[in-house]
């Protein structure tokens, strides 16, 4: 399966809890290359792609932080909005239902991070219709 | 010894034959408390003697006796012996004003050590196990009360002491510990620190944990026999008692057989001190029947239980004592509805996806009290919808137990603070509390 890994980790509702994490990630020189939080009044997921997962995972869990290593598909495409919508719309064309999305620029490219329970019809979809699945940077 | 009791004759001994054998010890212990500058006074007041206790229901003739008596009293004020015949004293740790003293006489010390070691056997213990304790050796009698009565089971016993996880692990793999003497928190703790070496507590040689000294829930208790693949028995002493020894479950698993060789057992509701009928909850009120160095008479244990009714399959015949449902003394009143802590950690134990810390915090807002209730989620997940909806389903079972809507709180390791004793449950940030 081509996907990348993503750090899914549980912000409790406490005050410098994000730059605990931010920290122990620069201490140990791990660059952060996308990160999204969801929220609600009460906790947050932090979604991190960095450039050493494995490592900030183990270095985050040493901290007492709850983290948990998941598959997600990262999807290269122009950085342009014709191009987004295009690779959005294919993937919607397909059957493939999106939980959620976010962006990053990365080498001139903008890069599509999406999370959905079908990963094979996704992969299959992207395979189709030639969009460029990215497996890692690392 | 026979092969199911440690002293068959007590254990198994018909109950009228018991009570008769409890008026004797209570005539004795009447006696000897006479040389009490605490209770020979009130002995006096109260038309109190030997001879003037006929049953067992006479106890309700007798004053009560309080923690706030034994701060009082700190250090030996009611001491029923001279010095010269105590041998050692157990201390509590005095956070909320004096300590509590208690003295034992040689004597004293060796009931103890027997009612402990037939606790041990009733849950199957022997000679030929390695025993670990976990609890401190100091003035907290979880230590050297467990310690000597190991020793007079003929148990191989491992004095290892509080805290320091690591070197408990080790202990354990390198003696081949079978039956461990902890805390519940400190069981869940502890196999943590097993899962942390790379070591399923299951493949452990302990097959057998005794927990007390905190109240836990079934479920608590069933998520720690699962955790380590072993069984676990509720085990009740308090020090002005003379320690663990007190109440025991039995293999049934099914109420905890209080030693009534040893203790008058009344459960009265704690406002009108009267009792309650039978096989209902109330404070559990204690007389102590075996012991010379501090007698106490209808002490009151602010614990909530009740009798269990019905006859042990097990063939002992000293009652059995329901779990506790939290103190008299830690019941919070919450816009004016009584609730215990326990009956909030029944409901979260009942959800997998948490670990077993929690926190209660209430405060008054506006003109309102708040609870909030802090529980540790046991690992991250990228599934937020999940979270919203497991947060909104403890909220839910949480209301239908206490008939209040606290605002529940999932947090992560490490937020809720923890300690080697007791754990703290309830944070009460109200005015005048």
């Amino acid at each position: 399966m081509k996907t990348i890994k993503q750090l899914s980790i549980f912000l409790e509702n406490k005050a410098g809890r994000l730059v605990e994490i931010l920290d122990a990630l620069k201490a140990e020189n791990i660059e952060i290359q996308a990160a999204a939080v969801a929220d609600t009044n009460d906790f947050g997921i932090l979604r991190l792609i960095t450039s050493n997962q494995a490592k900030a995972q183990e270095l985050l869990a040493a901290k007492g932080i709850l983290v948990s290593m998941n598959e997600i598909m990262a999807i290269g495409v122009e950085s342009d909005t014709a191009s987004f919508t295009s690779a959005v719309d294919k993937l919607t064309k397909g059957g493939v239902n999106i939980s959620y999305l976010y962006t990053f620029q990365k080498d001139g490219k903008l890069v599509l991070i999406i999370r959905t329970d079908n990963l094979e019809q996704a992969e299959k979809v992207c395979e189709q219709s030639g969009l460029e699945l990215i497996q890692g940077w690392e | 010894m026979d092969s199911k009791f440690w002293n068959r004759e007590i254990e198994t001994m018909p109950r009228p034959q018991l009570e008769k054998l409890q008026v004797e010890r209570l005539k004795k212990t009447v006696e000897i408390a006479m040389g009490s500058k605490f209770y020979a006074p009130k002995f006096k007041e109260l038309g109190i003697t030997p001879d003037s206790i006929k049953s067992v229901e006479d106890i309700r003739k007798f004053p009560f006796t309080t923690k706030n008596d034994l701060r009082a009293t700190y250090p030996f004020g009611i001491a029923s012996v001279s010095l010269d015949k105590v041998v050692r004293l157990h201390s509590s740790s005095g956070t909320t004003g004096n300590p509590t003293v208690i003295l034992h006489t040689k004597k004293d010390l060796d009931e103890w050590a027997d009612a402990m070691a037939r606790s041990m056997y009733c849950i199957g213990l022997r000679n030929t196990d390695i025993i670990q304790n976990t609890s401190g050796y100091g003035m907290f009698t979880g230590g050297l009360g467990i310690q000597y009565a190991s020793e007079r089971l003929g148990a191989l016993t491992v004095p290892a002491g509080a805290g320091n996880s690591k070197r408990h692990v080790k202990f354990i793999t390198d003696f081949g510990t079978t039956a461990l003497h902890c805390i519940p928190s400190y069981a869940t703790r502890l196999a943590a620190a097993f899962e942390e070496e790379g070591i399923n507590p299951r493949d452990t040689t302990v097959k057998t944990l005794i927990i007390g000294a905190e109240p836990h829930s079934e479920a608590q208790r069933k998520r720690i026999e699962e955790i380590w693949g072993a069984k676990a028995y509720n085990n009740f002493g308090m020090s002005e008692m003379c320690g663990p020894g007190v109440a025991i479950e039995c293999q049934e698993q099914n109420g905890m057989h209080i030693w009534e060789d040893n203790y008058i057992v009344e459960i009265l509701d704690p406002e009108t001190l009267e009792p309650v009928p039978e096989g209902e909850m109330g404070e559990l009120v204690l007389t102590t029947l075996n012991r010379e160095a501090m007698p106490l008479f209808r002490y009151r244990t602010r614990d909530l239980t009740r009798i269990l009714p019905g006859d042990c399959p097990c063939g002992r015949t000293h009652k059995r004592l329901a779990r506790f449902q939290g103190r008299s003394d830690d019941m919070m009143i919450i816009k004016g509805v009584n609730t215990y802590p326990i009956q909030i950690e029944k409901i979260l134990m009942q959800f997998p996806e948490l670990a077993s810390d929690y926190l209660i915090t209430i405060e008054t807002i506006g003109d309102n009290d708040e609870m909030t209730v802090q529980a540790e989620l046991k690992e991250a997940t990228d599934d937020f919808a999940m979270l919203q909806n497991l947060t909104k389903e403890i909220t839910r079972r949480l209301k239908d137990e206490i008939l209040l809507t606290p605002k529940v709180q999932l947090v992560g390791k490490g937020v809720i603070p923890q300690s080697d004793g007791k754990a703290k449950r309830v944070v009460d940030l109200r005015q005048n509390h």
